[in-house]
């Protein structure tokens, strides 16, 4: 009984959130009319108080210059980094890397290997992914790690899961998709570097990435570690079904969903990359 | 493709004019969600440039699927809010200022009479269990869907059909107390 009013009373919000009376949804509902109509009343009250609260005038056309700001330093920045080589910026960010690590102390970094995203170690533990993804010696060895780390982002949107966190999942969920495009991104780079010109300047800088995996080899261990990859993150997503919440669950099955779209899409532009 | 599609679409892709015309779409109703939850006007700017600039940073990174751009964008308002009260070491308790200042009227007392329903309205919200109070932010603040709370949540629609009947019957209750519903 109370499900079909909840049912009911959501419908005439909708309604009444697109302009229609009370009394048109009463009509609607005349068995439900007395139950329905404090309650529409109660909401109508709510809905035409918030609509009082806006944003001072002053204050929008701030954040919106200040926005518009950093869009146009976030394009100047992208031309500047454009322009800068390849192999500085990578000499630059190992560096960087390696006084990170030094700092936090390998010990903490294989701790935090199994950190759960509201665990104070998590932040330790993308940190550490992030020097090994700068510290990878080619493309493909990237690409490698991504797979990786996508796998560990589909372990902690089980965890997160199983214990009813429903709001992580869709973050780690697209951190998990951030990861499979950077693979096609390095597998695609890595082909170019492949069968394109290579510049003498850059084969000289970058003696690994001058050592181009053999033709299709490099693809087709990509597309096998992709295959075990997708396996095992859905055998455990799948798995950790069984042990949500309920409340939890429509988050995990949407997230299991997107995260085989993402396998199966990674899959296909490897296997297209290859055969072009 | 649909419109807003095609607008997510460029700004994706760096359009600097996409990307202001969701703000303009948008904006109004992050901020009435996060003044309702954080019932106090300086904190709810502060908030709401932060989620517009966070979702400036990520926007590349978007991915359609069946998440709709308003739902990502809730979802990053959601969070936001989530950590400013964690990092407040508080559970979601609004802290309601004295000068609740609204969109200035030409008549000073409509103002303050507007003022003080805004203050009783965000009172009644405080007194809601955190995921009533989510829910109907989301609702009537924010003019959200059923279903798209329910994917800014993460729970399913039978669930927040569920809170938001159990917060109109709650909030029935406080306001007839004071007024006659």
């Amino acid at each position: 009984m109370n499900q079909k009013l909840e049912n009911i009373l959501n419908e005439c919000l909708e309604q009444m959130l697109n302009g229609e009376s009370i009394e048109g949804c009463l009509k609607a509902y005349p068995e439900q009319a007395s139950e329905l109509e404090p309650l529409l009343k109660t909401s109508l009250v709510f809905i035409q108080k918030s609509s009082a609260i806006q944003p001072a005038p002053e204050f929008k056309a701030r954040v919106n210059s200040r926005l518009q700001a950093m869009f146009y330093a976030q394009q100047e920045k992208a031309k500047k980094r454009a322009r800068i080589p390849i192999w500085y910026r990578r000499w630059a960010l190992a560096m960087t890397a390696i006084l990170g690590f030094l700092l936090i102390g390998v010990g903490t970094v294989a701790a935090s290997a199994y950190a759960l995203p509201d665990e104070p170690l998590y932040p330790v533990k993308l940190a550490g992914e992030q020097v090994r993804l700068t510290l990878a010696s080619s493309d493909m060895d990237k690409a490698k790690l991504h797979i990786q780390f996508a796998e560990r982002r589909a372990i902690e949107i089980a965890g997160m899961a199983c214990q009813g966190k429903g709001d992580r999942i869709s973050v780690l969920t697209e951190q998990f998709a951030n990861h499979l495009n950077q693979i096609y991104k390095a597998e695609k780079k890595e082909e170019i570097t492949e069968r394109g010109p290579k510049a003498p300047a850059a084969a000289s800088a970058l003696p690994e990435e001058a050592e181009a995996f053999d033709e299709g080899e490099g693809t087709e261990e990509l597309k096998i570690m992709l295959s075990n990859s997708r396996e095992k993150s859905l055998y455990i997503l799948e798995n950790a079904l069984g042990k949500t919440p309920q409340a939890t669950k429509p988050g995990l099955q949407q997230a299991i969903e997107d995260i085989r779209e993402d396998y199966d899409e990674t899959l296909s532009k490897v296997e297209i990359g290859s055969s072009q | 493709m649909s419109i807003e599609k095609d607008v997510v679409s460029r700004a994706i892709k760096g359009d600097g004019e996409a990307f202001a015309q969701l703000y303009e779409e948008h904006f109004d109703r992050i901020y009435r969600y996060v003044y309702l939850k954080v019932g106090n006007q300086i904190e709810a700017e502060d908030l709401t440039q932060e989620i517009f600039v966070k979702a400036l940073e990520a926007i590349g990174s978007y991915k359609w699927r069946n998440l709709p751009f308003n739902s990502w964008l809730f979802r990053i308002a959601h969070n936001r809010v989530i950590d400013y009260f964690r990092k407040q070491g508080k559970v979601e308790k609004v802290a309601l200022e004295d000068d609740i200042t609204l969109v200035s009227e030409s008549n000073p007392a409509l103002t303050a009479e507007r003022e003080l329903e805004i203050e009783e309205l965000i009172k009644n919200v405080e007194k809601l269990s955190p995921a009533q109070s989510e829910v109907i932010s989301l609702r009537f603040g924010s003019e959200l869907s059923t279903t798209e709370v329910a994917k800014v949540l993460g729970k399913n629609t039978g669930t927040v059909k569920a809170l938001q009947y159990n917060a109109i019957v709650a909030l029935r209750k406080m306001l007839s107390g004071g007024s006659k519903i």
